[in-house]
């Protein structure tokens, strides 16, 4: 960005003010190659006209079964009481945690000058902002009436009925209407240097007024890019408690049930934890795909996917600690019902749901310990579609089976889902990509403010007419690979 | 109301009028009557609204019921409501149902009885009629005199016929009343008093009262091969083996010795030694023979020389006070008899009103066939049911809650039935009148008849008149006793349908058949609140089942809900595999009352795809393909007293492979030690007593988790006392209103303090402050209120009369198994309802096992029935976590459901500990669909003081808060304070063991008051701080002088 440095000769010092620094893409070589690399994705291809139809078709289903669901009742799902709570909440902190990675990259790695972050913040913004727009629906969908959602939202009404200020649930209300909006800003204040370079290029008289509108009259002026960084600081300041502070929340929702599994101090650690582990794993389901089929190697590299391995692998252990703390903590509580609860999760009738998330969760991660397979990007694309179906299922764990075993025995049960939940659970991954996919076409998938921060500008380049010639295939990408220390 | 205003449009004044009308009607008008569920005849009080029978409850001017009413009595309404009722009169043209008017139906009754009489044939005529006492059974044989045919046969397929034998040859009355309360040994040889055999109601309360004098209480030994639920009542199990019990009870009463009973019984000769011993110690004992095998009559005559030597006589069997429930019932042999005589070909016509012959017979009597064989059939049933069917004309009957009648109820007693409300079905007319409209088309008899309808004939014949009746009929009973019966006469039974003993040729397990306790012999199917009432032993719905050891399902690699298939030389019948600790590795038992079907092939009733109009044949649709025909397994053997024996054969055991979910509403049979139903020994008891005594009266607080060891029936006591004493020490800091005088005068009551919580502090600094009605001194006073219930499970027999009465009064939908009423054997998929755990019972039964942890057999497990409901926690952890406090608590201690405000996040539900919240997953209150509860005219039972919850929000139990506001307002109204126990809730008034008290615990002059006083009592989960109101008083176990079971 354009804090206002000294220039230096030497390329190789790092500029230790600005928050990619240290991150250098050999494979970009000016401003215009930034434009036209990444401008150039937006271009609507064969492919993905056919995932934006895969997607809607799935929104469709999800749809369509919410709609039968609503006519039935609640019923239609799987609920087999006591499991009150199902699929859809299962999904709800699945899509919360999910969402969480993206402000985590790009307002905390932010603030702590993680220059790895400079080329997947973007994407893992835009997979937040969407994220808790899937998960913010499921708290309504899974009411026994839905229509009356807006019940749980303090507006002034002649009954003079308030929410329970007592409940979780009302917290949540809060606590996911604060994440989104706060996301979405951040979000879209990241974008305006961006959608004034579309603008500025664009030249379909529409698109252009409303990319106009959309940068807000940006002109570049160091006034604007002094406002700019100032905004952009203050909201990242402002958005990284947010990021402790919902899922903590969400965690309530669990935390402060008496409910055997649920009642637990460890929750929102655990829950933020898990939630930033879930989200770099999505972060790896998009970008790895997208920098392929985008040809984008040389923005994305693999030192940018190893330093974010190495977040997932820490993530992971807390996460791991999490879960042995919790059998820990049932093991010596000396309370029956919770030590009997957790035996049965583990060895019981939901062992294998357990044993799930226990292998995808804490084990498989534990291979990011090699740097191969830290820059093995099937590997890491692989893992991470294992980190997913994990995620999903530590939420099932807390969910389903503490509900199925509580306290009173002639009460225990069992669940199974049906095909409304299943047909909701994948709308939802049609809603998520629908928009993405659309975002993807729409808007710049990478900061290309902030990846011309760490291009060198022309003007300092040394006139390297052998470079000019190098195809991209033959460039060394990976410096450290090079270096032959693996 | 409405219809005077006509159709020339409604005038204001017309409309006040109108209004002011309809607004009077909504106040409840009750009429005492008579309950025909069962031979017995309880007196019930029908309250209706609108003209509508809503709900009945026992009578508590009734001798035999006290007030009291079982789940089957309570069902009545939804026989009299029932869609599947027949709703005119038909005829059979070509094989075709035709509707037909009564005028022609009536004249072609009088036409083939006057051919009949014509060919001389009249004399053979049979009129089946289900057993029932007091005039109409007289005024009937009088009718069939009239037309020269014989007397009617009064058939009763509950009659235990070799106990009416046995008492009529040693007590001279066919049935004494049996006094528990007197006696100091209860031993039962599979005598089900708890499970309908004899008079249900009467005996429960009976055999409650008794247990309740703890430390006085019987100590009751049940011997049988299968713990039914008066099995599971018991303190000690013998399991001997079908059809040893004689052996048993003849050595016992010293006609042979122990040793060859140990043989054949296959109980340990000690055990029997023992039994031997308390009955020459323990007098007086109570003695009953109820098992049904073919030996049931030389059973029952060594009882009775049993109780001869125990001094039972004149004491605990009241000889001097008989009972007329069975008197003239026919024996099933002479049904059998009769069909015979039918399949001959010399019964030129054939009337059956009530029984249903077809289905309870066993398949080997051929009723069809023979029945075919009749010329003229005339059904005068009210419901579509087999027998019906294969009739020619069918003269429906009016509903017992529409017509005029009596029993008797004892030999003194008249207990009158008075119509409650018109006719559901204008179409329907009693038999009794139609009877008389025969009688009047014939010259001959019509003279007879000058008062031209049966109600006017029973005034005529009341003692004392119709000033007399009328009395009579507004209280429902009166001194006094109708027309004595001719005694049928009919052919002697072949002695060879007898058989001395057990047939134990063919297959590996014996078979026990049993009266299902909620069904009755299959007369209870077609009412959904009996097929969504949990099985009280099994626990198992809307299906059928064989129980299996689990040491033989072991064995024989059986699982839970797998589908088994038994086979009998008479038949085989398949239905899923439950696995039951109460029965005898060696034998398998299934019970009797499903499996209704069709004579023709008819698809399952589909609620929106069937036309309403047509007739669910096979007992209507909630009876149709439900579970397994229990009969096709027995043969049409008796024994020597004429009762169908239903424990008369050998069976074989084979696995199809199939696989269901077994619609069941138990989840753990095992309480994991967590305390929920507790129980302990008199020894235990005085050790508590003394523990507590001086510090504190109230038994409330510290129990909960120093008790619970003595749940798990391992080391109890020791060490537990001290964590008690330390629990209390803490509770004396925390809790808020804990008895230190601290509280208000009228809050004393520790509940009542717990429920309150901070809002009922009354502390120094609280006091000024203005809470609303929360506070001590506002003028509603509902804060210094605390509704609270004691259930007493000591008293408590499981039976589920309580679960069936909450339906009633409350609205409560049944759900099905699957869908509404859909086939239950279909269940390979998961379904919708109760597959899926979704039943709606505000209030059930949980029945816990204690011992017998292994798979090997023991007689030494004990069952608790804890009834559970919402507690209504002082500090209920529902309500917290509401977001639209759709759920709060009130100022007098209730934790109420809002249910328009409840948006349905079900989270209360999850953050209940007791599991007590039922959320409405479908619309069952909503009309076409195929969840719809309440299908025309059943809908019209509904209780207008409570709403039908709409689908998607919660509900649970309200401790019928409708009640308590009545009471409330009423008192409000007439000027005066609440009177102590002035009412009670819904479950507390039908409790046939009166368990349950319910009341203001703020209050002492509340009999609730003084229960939660007790010594026994104690909160379910109370380590978990919520307070609750409901009080549950441990049960009291007599494990006896030296019986294995405890050591």
């Amino acid at each position: 960005m354009a804090t206002v440095v000294e220039p230096r000769r030497d390329d190789s010092m790092q500029r230790p003010n600005i928050p990619s620094a240290g991150n250098r893409l050999p494979g970009v070589r000016d401003y215009e190659q930034v434009d036209r690399d990444i401008i150039g994705t937006l271009r609507p291809t064969l492919g993905w006209f056919a995932a934006l139809g895969t997607a809607v078709l799935c929104l469709l289903i999800g749809i369509s079964a919410w709609t039968y669901q609503i006519h039935e009742g609640l019923g239609a799902a799987g609920y087999h009481p006591p499991v009150m709570w199902g699929v859809y909440i299962i999904t709800f902190v699945f899509w919360v945690g999910i969402g969480h990675a993206g402000t985590l990259i790009s307002a905390i790695l932010y603030l702590f000058r993680a220059g790895f972050r400079t080329t997947i913040y973007r994407a893992a913004e835009a997979m937040t902002v969407f994220a808790v727009m899937t998960a913010g629906l499921f708290p309504i969908l899974h009411l026994g009436r839905p229509w009356k959602f807006f019940w749980l939202i303090p507006y002034p009404n002649w009954r003079l009925i308030w929410p329970n200020p007592k409940s979780p649930l009302v917290w949540d209300v809060f606590a996911i209407l604060t994440y989104l909006t706060v996301s979405a800003t951040f979000f879209y204040v990241g974008l305006i240097p961006d959608i004034a370079v579309l603008r500025d290029q664009e030249t379909n008289p529409v698109r252009k007024r409303i990319f106009a509108a959309l940068s807000l009259g940006w002109r570049n002026s160091d006034r604007e890019w002094r406002h700019f960084t100032r905004a952009y600081l203050f909201l990242a300041a402002f958005a990284t408690p947010l990021v402790l502070s919902v899922h903590s929340v969400v965690s309530f929702d669990f935390a402060m049930a008496l409910t055997p599994g649920w009642h637990a101090t460890v929750f929102p650690p655990y829950f933020v934890a898990g939630a930033i582990f879930s989200g770099i794993g999505m972060v790896f389901t998009i970008i790895i795909p997208l920098r392929r089929f985008f040809g984008l190697q040389h923005f994305v590299t693999i030192n940018d996917l190893d330093a974010a391995a190495k977040l997932c692998l820490f993530t992971s252990s807390v996460v791991g600690l999490a879960y042995l703390t919790e059998f820990q903590v049932a093991w010596m509580s000396g309370n029956r019902v919770e030590q009997e609860y957790f035996w049965n999760r583990v060895f019981g009738q939901w062992a294998w749901a357990a044993w799930i998330m226990l292998i995808c969760n804490m084990v498989l991660p534990l291979s990011l310990f090699s740097q191969r397979l830290r820059r093995n990007t099937t590997w890491l694309f692989i893992l991470s579609l294992f980190i997913n179906l994990g995620m999903w299922f530590e939420r099932f764990v807390i969910v389903v089976p503490s509900l199925s075993h509580e306290f009173e025995p002639w009460q225990w049960g069992s669940y199974a889902p049906t095909w409304v939940d299943y047909s909701i659970l994948l709308g939802s991954f049609g809603w998520f990509f629908m928009w993405f996919l659309l975002f993807i076409k729409q808007l710049p998938v990478m900061a290309l403010a902030e990846i011309k921060e760490i291009v060198p500008p022309k003007m300092r380049r040394p006139i390297d007419p052998e470079e000019r010639d190098h195809d991209l295939d033959t460039l060394t990408l990976d410096p450290i690979n090079t270096a032959g220390d693996d | 109301m409405s219809n005077q205003t006509g159709s020339t449009g409604v005038k204001r004044r017309d409309f006040l009028k109108v209004l002011g009308a309809s607004s009077a009607a909504v106040a409840s008008t009750y009429y005492a009557t008579t309950c025909r569920e069962c031979a017995a005849g309880c007196g019930v009080i029908a309250e209706t609204r609108d003209g509508r029978v809503t709900k009945l409850e026992g009578n508590p001017e009734h001798p035999l019921n006290r007030g009291a009413l079982c789940a089957r009595g309570q069902s009545a309404v939804q026989g009299l409501y029932n869609p599947d009722r027949l709703r005119g009169p038909m005829v059979k043209e070509g094989g075709v149902w035709k509707p037909i008017d009564w005028d022609r139906a009536l004249t072609l009754l009088s036409q083939r009885i006057g051919e009949a009489r014509s060919r001389g044939s009249a004399a053979n005529a049979v009129f089946i009629n289900q057993h029932e006492t007091g005039s109409f059974p007289s005024f009937l044989d009088a009718w069939l005199a009239g037309f020269g045919m014989r007397p009617h046969l009064s058939v009763d397929f509950e009659a235990d016929s070799a106990a009416v034998e046995a008492n009529r040859a040693a007590y001279g009355t066919s049935w004494p009343r049996l006094s528990f309360q007197d006696a100091r040994l209860i031993v039962s040889f599979g005598a089900d008093f708890l499970d309908g055999w004899g008079m249900s109601v009467p005996q429960q309360l009976d055999f409650a009262d008794a247990r309740a004098k703890i430390e006085g209480a019987p100590r009751f030994v049940y011997v049988g091969p299968r713990r039914s639920l008066t099995g599971l009542n018991a303190d000690q199990w013998i399991a001997c083996r079908p059809g040893s019990e004689v052996a048993i009870a003849n050595a016992l009463a010293g006609r042979g010795t122990l040793a060859d009973a140990a043989t054949a019984s296959g109980v340990s000769e000690a055990t029997l030694a023992r039994l031997q011993q308390e009955l020459t110690t323990a007098k007086p004992a109570l003695v009953l023979a109820g098992a049904r095998g073919p030996d049931a009559l030389a059973l029952a005559q060594a009882v009775v020389a049993i109780n001869q030597s125990a001094g039972a006589v004149g004491t605990t069997i009241r000889n001097a006070e008989p009972m007329t429930a069975f008197d003239g019932a026919v024996r099933v042999a002479d049904v059998l008899a009769t069909v015979e005589q039918m399949r001959s070909g010399a019964v030129p016509i054939a009337f059956v009103r009530g029984a249903n012959p077809a289905f309870s017979l066993p398949a080997g009597a051929r009723f069809a066939d023979a029945f075919a064989k009749v010329p003229f059939k005339v059904s005068f049933s009210m419901y579509p049911d087999e027998t019906t069917e294969l009739c020619d004309l069918i003269l429906p009957d009016q509903h017992s809650l529409e017509s005029w009648g009596d029993a008797q109820a004892t030999p003194n007693v008249i207990s009158t039935q008075q119509p409650a409300m018109d006719p559901v079905f204008s179409g329907t007319r009693a038999t009794a009148d139609v009877l008389i409209q025969v009688a009047l088309k014939d010259p001959a008899n019509a003279a007879r008849y000058p008062q031209r309808d049966y109600r006017s004939w029973l005034i005529s014949r009341f003692a004392g008149g119709m000033s007399a009746f009328t009395a009579a009929v507004a209280k429902g009973v009166s001194a006094g006793s109708t027309a004595p019966r001719t005694t049928p006469t009919v052919a002697a039974v072949a002695p060879a349908q007898a058989a001395p003993s057990l047939d134990t040729s063919h297959g590996d397990f014996y078979l026990v058949t049993y009266l299902s306790p909620v069904l009755g012999d299959g007369r209870g199917a077609n009412k959904p609140w009996l097929q969504e009432l949990p099985d009280p032993v099994s626990k198992v719905l809307w299906s059928s089942w064989v129980e299996i050891h689990p040491q033989t399902a072991a064995r024989l690699g059986i699982e839970r809900g797998d589908i088994v298939e038994v086979t009998t030389q008479s038949g085989k019948v398949r239905a899923p595999a439950y696995l039951y600790l109460g029965v005898r590795p060696d034998t398998l038992a299934v019970a009797i009352g499903q499996g209704h079907a069709s004579a023709t092939r008819l698809d399952a009733f589909e609620p929106k795809h069937t036309d309403r109009n047509t007739i669910q044949w096979g007992y209507g649709r909630y009876a149709r393909g439900i579970g397994a025909r229990t009969q096709d397994l027995l043969a049409p053997r008796t024994d020597l007293a004429g009762g169908l024996a239903l424990v008369s054969t050998k069976a074989t055991l084979a696995k199809t492979g199939d696989h269901e979910t077994l619609v069941s509403t138990e989840g753990s049979a095992r309480q994991h030690g967590r305390g929920i139903a507790q129980a302990l020994t008199l020894t235990q008891l005085a050790g508590l007593q003394q523990s507590r005594g001086a510090e504190n009266a109230n038994a409330l607080a510290p129990q909960g988790s120093a008790n619970q060891e003595s749940g798990g029936g391992g080391s109890q006591g020791e060490g537990a006392g001290g964590k008690a004493e330390g629990a209390r020490g803490e509770h004396h800091e925390e809790i808020p209103g804990e008895p230190s005088g601290q509280f208000l005068p009228g809050l004393r009551s520790p509940v009542a303090a717990d429920a309150q919580g901070d809002l009922g502090s009354p502390t120094a600094e609280d006091r000024g402050k203005e809470k609303g009605m929360y506070a001590p001194n506002h003028w509603s006073g509902m804060a210094n209120r605390r509704w609270a219930m004691t259930i007493d499970l000591a008293r408590c027999t499981g039976c589920s009369a309580c679960v069936t009465a909450c339906y009633a009064e409350n609205n409560i939908p049944t759900v099905g198994a699957s869908w509404q009423n859909a086939t239950v054997f279909a269940v390979s998929k998961p379904g919708f309802n109760i597959t899926r755990g979704r039943e709606m019972n505000w209030l059930r039964i949980e029945r816990y096992f204690e011992g017998a942890e292994s798979e090997q057999f023991t007689e030494d497990f004990e069952a608790r029935f804890t009834p559970m409901l919402c507690q209504h926690c002082g500090n209920a952890p529902c309500e917290p976590v509401c977001p639209v406090y759709a759920t709060y608590h009130a100022p007098d201690g209730l934790n109420v459901q809002v249910y328009n405000r409840c948006v349905g996040t079900r989270y209360c539900s999850n953050n209940c500990p007791y599991k007590v919240r039922y959320f409405n997953w479908f619309g069952y209150g909503e009309e076409d669909r195929k969840q719809y509860a309440f299908p025309e005219p059943l809908h019209w039972q509904l209780n207008p003081d409570v709403t039908v919850r709409t689908k998607g929000v919660m509900e649970k139990c309200t401790f019928c808060v409708q009640r308590i506001r009545e009471a409330e307002t009423r008192a409000k109204t007439e000027g005066r304070e609440l009177v102590a126990n002035e009412f009670t809730t819904a479950c507390a008034q039908a409790c046939p063991s009166r368990a349950i008290t319910f009341g203001d615990a703020a209050d002492p002059k509340w009999a609730v008051t003084q229960a939660v006083e007790d010594r026994r009592a104690y909160h379910v989960f109370e380590e978990l701080n919520t307070y609750t109101a409901v009080v549950y008083l441990k049960k009291v176990n007599h494990p006896g002088p030296a019986s294995p079971a405890r050591s």
